[in-house]
């Protein structure tokens, strides 16, 4: 699936990749079925889903002040938080108070915690809030981004493609859209429910680059996130629905769960 | 002789004007700000045409407020509060999130253009999300104050304004801002037997002329009409009288009137409202209201009744 890319920009954003990326997506990943052994549980599937392609944008961008990286699925929170902890960017584990009373690690994410600007989970409006920042970066001449990880049931949603209008109009090269194409959503699949069809070939006539990658190599996710010199960036990440989980993975029924501590000690010892 | 603009020009030039010296200031329009706007003619970098997409302006309004813009972003009151509903409720409502939304066609004021083009429920909605500050100006000169209070200002903004009436504002010191409840001049510890509370441009100038006819009437103009506005006039308007008729273009479901009735329990509190019925027929702005029940007879009606019947007055 993976695809050779543009690599005009790629002196502009030579940044190396990290070593660590594995390590910390691993124990991000830990920390979400942790939250999938609260009270409450948690969007798992998605969740784990997601975390490659947050820990990975994170890591590139996540010290520019001018650039953004928002998650639009906002109910893969416990990645969001996950990512962030790992990258040292919250100030407590957010698995140890997810969900609880006077916690802010709410179920979808919380504008109130550092690293997350806006708070999503009604889908669609991640998308064009990164839009509008990156609209604004555009017109204060930085190198700023606007970044968002969305999901493939999302793209259901009008306001996506609404916004996809707006940033081919205004071109927008600094934007970067990351689609966590995993097949599912709430009640099944998503291929059942409402196909999205031709992914590549809507977003190119909507004046979008894309690239499609493996959504679990952090190599290929960080090199994919490099902006195209002229057009905005649709990056088609190809992942798995509880990823890293065997019980999990590719399950529909993973979207969310709530689970036993002794089974997340074992879902942790054997994170594949 | 200057000609006196209507609210929504008014703001376009008073938007320019402020954006002369203050560069954080950005103007988006979904396609209903008209040709020759004149912020795009004077400042054609920051003005941004988003095309017919009020539901992700917002969004991305809220984008250009967190990377430093105050950006004003302007469609038709029906769109900007039911169909961006969504986007006002979360970036401006419960994130707070510095945006300016302009609604010209407040109330029935786009006349034979239909139901579709009336909001005759934005306060109500706007009112439900908290954090926004609502205000409604009469006229040219309270308008273009209202732009200016909103760019001073780092707090979210949901502006009403009419269509193309024009009128000149009430007279309110340059001292005094237009948060302040603006009483038209009585004698002094002049307490009326019913005060009028007019909110918006149709409202205020039905006001001005009734509150003439009778003395013992008193006239209160609310520019601002939010939850937090409305708290600050109730010790102001308890001192003007105990029963009150608030006039505003809006249904009574979530209106002005039920708010404040809920603040002042111990007062009377009535309505003259655009009614229960859906604006079915054209007209001018005047006329379609007029179907509605809303107009100088029946205001004049009502306040009569109020007094007491014609034995009353």
């Amino acid at each position: 699936m993976e695809q050779s890319i543009s690599v005009f920009r790629e002196q502009e954003f030579a940044i190396p990749l990290p070593t660590d990326l594995a390590d910390l997506a691993r124990e991000a990943r830990k920390l979400i079925i942790d939250m999938a052994a609260t009270p409450t549980g948690c969007h798992i599937g998605g969740s784990l889903s997601a975390i490659d392609l947050l820990v990975t944008a994170l890591a590139k961008y996540g010290h520019d002040e001018h650039s953004t990286v928002i998650l639009s699925k906002g109910h893969a929170a416990a990645a969001l938080y996950a990512a962030l902890y790992v990258h040292g960017k919250l100030p407590s584990n957010p698995a140890e108070s997810y969900g609880r009373q006077g916690s802010l690690y709410t179920g979808h994410p919380n504008h109130k915690l550092p690293g997350i600007p806006f708070a999503t989970g009604s889908l669609g409006h991640g998308v064009a809030y990164a839009a509008g920042w990156a609209l604004a970066q555009q017109l204060q001449g930085t190198r700023g981004l606007g970044i968002v990880i969305g999901g493939d049931g999302e793209l259901q949603e009008g306001l996506i493609w609404e916004t996809a209008q707006i940033v081919q109009a205004r071109s927008l090269s600094n934007f970067i859209y990351i689609v966590d194409c995993n097949g599912g959503q709430n009640d099944g699949y998503v291929e059942d429910i409402s196909p999205i069809r031709n992914l590549r070939e809507r977003f190119e006539a909507f004046g979008f680059a894309v690239r499609e990658i493996d959504g679990h190599r952090h190599d290929a996710i960080f090199n994919a996130l490099t902006p195209d010199s002229e057009k905005p960036l649709a990056v088609l990440a190809l992942t798995v629905k509880g990823k890293g989980v065997a019980a999990l993975e590719g399950n529909p029924d993973a979207h969310y769960a709530k689970i036993p501590a002794n089974l997340a000690k074992r879902w942790k010892v054997t994170l594949s | 002789m200057t000609t006196l603009l209507s609210g929504r020009d008014a703001y376009k030039d008073e938007l320019a004007k402020l954006a002369e010296t203050e560069q954080r200031i950005i103007c988006l329009e979904a396609d209903l700000g008209g040709k020759n706007h004149p912020f795009q003619i004077r400042h054609p970098k920051r003005f941004v045409n988003l095309g017919i997409a009020e539901l992700a302006g917002v969004d991305i309004a809220a984008g250009l407020a967190e990377a430093g813009y105050v950006p004003f972003i302007s469609t038709f009151a029906a769109f900007a509060a039911l169909r961006a509903s969504e986007s006002v409720k979360l970036s401006m409502g419960y994130m707070a999130k510095n945006v300016k939304l302009v609604a010209p066609y407040g109330g029935v004021s786009g006349g034979w253009f239909g139901t579709t083009h009336h909001a005759l429920e934005d306060i109500a909605v706007i009112q439900s999300f908290q954090n926004i500050r609502i205000a409604c100006p009469h006229g040219e000169e309270e308008t273009r104050r209202v732009i200016r209070e909103a760019a001073a200002s780092s707090e979210p903004y949901y502006i009403r304004l009419s269509r193309n009436d024009a009128f000149d504002s009430m007279p309110r010191s340059s001292d005094i801002s237009c948060k302040d409840l603006l009483v038209e001049e009585r004698e002094k510890d002049f307490r009326a037997r019913l005060c009028l509370i007019s909110v918006g441009e149709q409202a205020t100038e039905l006001c001005k002329t009734l509150t003439e006819e009778y003395e013992d009437v008193a006239h209160a103009h609310a520019c601002y009409i939010d939850s937090q506005s409305l708290k600050a006039y109730v010790e102001p308007l308890k001192a003007l009288a105990d029963r009150f008729l608030v006039v505003e273009e809006h249904r009574a479901t979530g209106g002005t009137a039920s708010y404040l009735a809920l603040l002042m329990p111990e007062h009377s509190v009535y309505s003259h409202d655009s009614g229960e019925q859906w604006p079915t027929y054209g007209g001018t702005h005047a006329e379609v209201l007029a179907d509605l029940g809303f107009g100088l007879e029946p205001l004049r009606e009502q306040i009569v009744s109020l007094l007491g019947g014609p034995n009353g007055i």
